[in-house]
């Protein structure tokens, strides 16, 4: 570890550094000792990343995305030109690193490979990287943060790294809420507070922060981290149902939204009443062949059928109009309704087993010599696995009749 | 159709989510709905009632929604015959429908956010009413919820066009239908 004076976090801030992370030494120290019981706290050689971590956030959040200038400290200074170069070599040498350090938060590129494979708060266990089973409850403040982590490119360089040894100083902040809040931003009280929201606005990911007051312990992480996503699609929610924008309250709004459902759930059920007694009606009245007719006119021309509701009408008249052009009808409708099949898309394969179906019944439309039955049968069939024999004899023969 | 989703804290999520509003309002999704339930209720013309017109139509929005939602997985797989096996290959989310009523905890931990009685009484019922999502949690429940109000929606805007066009076609069937047989 040889000292390197002059590379900085990109650049040389020597300077810069060493105050907080010789203050943070102490608390990487401590921290360490918790984790690792065997962590040998004369071996500062593992330090320097963590030093930063009990940085107030402010003051790491300026350090890090500005490595050029040196930005002056906040707090007090005690200069340790070890912690500085440890710094360094952490930023400048993390493989080679992290062997000797034994860190739970290893190298960055550990950290990268545990915060790719945090995809849920709380809800990760800790990684397959170095860090003990005692870590964990430590982690679980972790994925908050690093759950923006699969956000960040592979560390393309130093300023990279930096802005993610922040992360883990905040998510390590928040482990050691206790600790490093109340003995770290003594100094500076309400300012890192208050910094601590506005710097994570400036970040390019989101992450969680524990507020100042509220427990940051990794349960009421996880907690507000459901919360959250519960308020998330409510809020979803409450913008699909109309009017429930105004109404606060999650029972409420609720309300609102199971009405609205109840509503259109009965308006689907209404919605067919007339028209299929309708349906009815003319197949009473009338003969069932014309309505079955009917039927596939309005779809063929139901490909315009969206634009104008006189297709159906039209289609009608010229579907009435004859016997004899059935056949050729039926013929161009064909080619349409193999478009209409192809448009199907790939469904499932559970819905492969209605289409068995047609395979059967195929046959007996070929006797016929007509396509069409093909279209219906297929599209029924694959369409709704209800009884599909059934409907299909019924429409043979009724299209039957036609022909 | 990909729009930013709401705010989630889990940026992963964020790709994964789409707004349920934008995924069903589309022209195109109501163009292939229609379709579909044209499909069906020729199915249907056969077996009478208000009831298979509804289970068609229903049907046919669940297969617009290509199994990617709880619901239309439950509508499609209820309409389908073994109901179990096919519920276990369909989807990892769907689980046996166990029936049984589970009063106690009918929404697991996950509501445990919003507690109150009356939060998780209502999530109750709105799981009774979306289809197949009774024992969800809460985001899923509401994920789902979502997603089915903005698909009744549009399938509520469709039938209506649906059975206003069909309607007035077979007026016109009906009265040029009697004039052709009289002629014939």
């Amino acid at each position: 570890m040889e000292p390197r004076g002059s590379s900085g976090v990109g650049s040389g801030n020597s300077g810069t550094y060493t105050p907080e992370i010789a203050k943070s030494l102490r608390f990487e120290e401590e921290i360490q000792s918790l984790i690792d019981p065997s962590f040998d706290a004369s071996s500062a050689a593992g330090g320097s990343f963590t030093a930063l971590l009990g940085l107030p956030a402010n003051q790491a959040v300026e350090l890090l995305h500005h490595p050029g200038p040196g930005e002056p400290p906040a707090s007090a200074a005690s200069s340790s030109p070890t912690a500085g170069d440890l710094w360094r070599l952490r930023l400048g040498e993390h493989h080679a690193a992290t062997d000797t350090l034994r860190l739970p938060f290893g190298c960055s590129s550990t950290f990268e490979e545990r915060a790719a494979r945090f995809s849920v708060f709380a809800t990760d266990d800790s990684p397959a990287s170095s860090s003990g089973g005692g870590l964990s409850p430590g982690l679980k403040a972790e994925p908050p943060d690093s759950d923006s982590q699969p956000t960040l490119p592979a560390p393309v360089g130093k300023p990279r790294r930096p802005s993610k040894r922040k992360e883990c100083e905040k998510s390590k902040a928040k482990a050691v809420a206790k600790k490093s809040k109340s003995a770290e931003e003594n100094t500076s009280a309400a300012k890192p507070a208050a910094e601590e929201n506005t710097s994570g606005d400036k970040l390019p990911y989101v992450h969680v922060r524990a507020r100042r007051g509220q427990a940051t312990d990794s349960h009421s992480l996880a907690e507000r981290a459901r919360r959250e996503k519960i308020n998330a699609r409510m809020k979803l929610l409450q913008e699909l149902v109309p009017g429930c924008s105004k109404i606060t309250g999650t029972a409420l709004v609720l309300d609102e939204i199971i009405n609205h459902v109840q509503s259109l759930q009965r308006q689907v059920e209404v919605r067919h009443l007339p028209h299929h007694y309708h349906h009815s009606l003319s197949l009473n009245n009338f003969l069932s062949m014309k309505l079955a007719a009917v039927n596939p006119r309005i779809d063929f021309s139901g490909l315009d059928h969206i634009l104008s509701a006189e297709c159906g009408p039209l289609a009608v008249d010229s579907g009435c109009g004859g016997g004899a052009s059935d056949p050729t009808m039926w013929a161009s409708d064909t080619a349409a309704s193999t478009g209409g099949i192809r448009r199907m898309p790939a469904p499932p394969q559970i819905w492969h087993l209605d289409l068995v179906h047609p395979q059967q019944s195929s046959t007996v439309w070929e006797n016929n010599g007509a396509a069409h039955p093909h279209f219906l049968l297929s599209t029924a069939t694959s369409l709704v696995g209800y009884d599909p024999a059934s409907s299909v004899i019924l429409n043979s023969n009724q299209l039957k009749t036609e022909l | 159709m990909i729009s930013p989703s709401s705010s989630s804290a889990s940026s992963s999520r964020k790709k994964k989510m789409k707004r349920a509003e934008t995924k069903w309002r589309t022209a195109a999704q109501e163009r292939i709905y229609r379709r579909r339930l044209l499909e069906a209720l020729r199915a249907t013309a056969s077996r009478a009632g208000p009831r298979a017109v509804k289970e068609a139509a229903d049907s046919a929005l669940a297969l617009t929604a290509r199994g990617q939602s709880q619901w239309s997985r439950a509508i499609l797989l209820g309409r389908c015959r073994p109901r179990r096996k096919l519920l276990l290959k369909a989807g990892g989310k769907v689980r046996r429908g166990r029936r049984r009523p589970r009063p106690a905890a009918p929404v697991p931990v996950a509501a445990a956010a919003p507690a109150g009685k009356k939060v998780r009484d209502r999530l109750r019922v709105l799981g009774r009413l979306v289809p197949g999502c009774r024992q969800l949690s809460a985001p899923s429940l509401l994920e789902e919820a979502a997603d089915y109000v903005a698909a009744l929606e549009m399938q509520v805007k469709a039938m209506r066009a649906l059975a206003d066009a069909l309607s007035a076609a077979s007026l016109n069937a009906a009265a040029a239908g009697e004039a052709e047989s009289r002629v014939v």
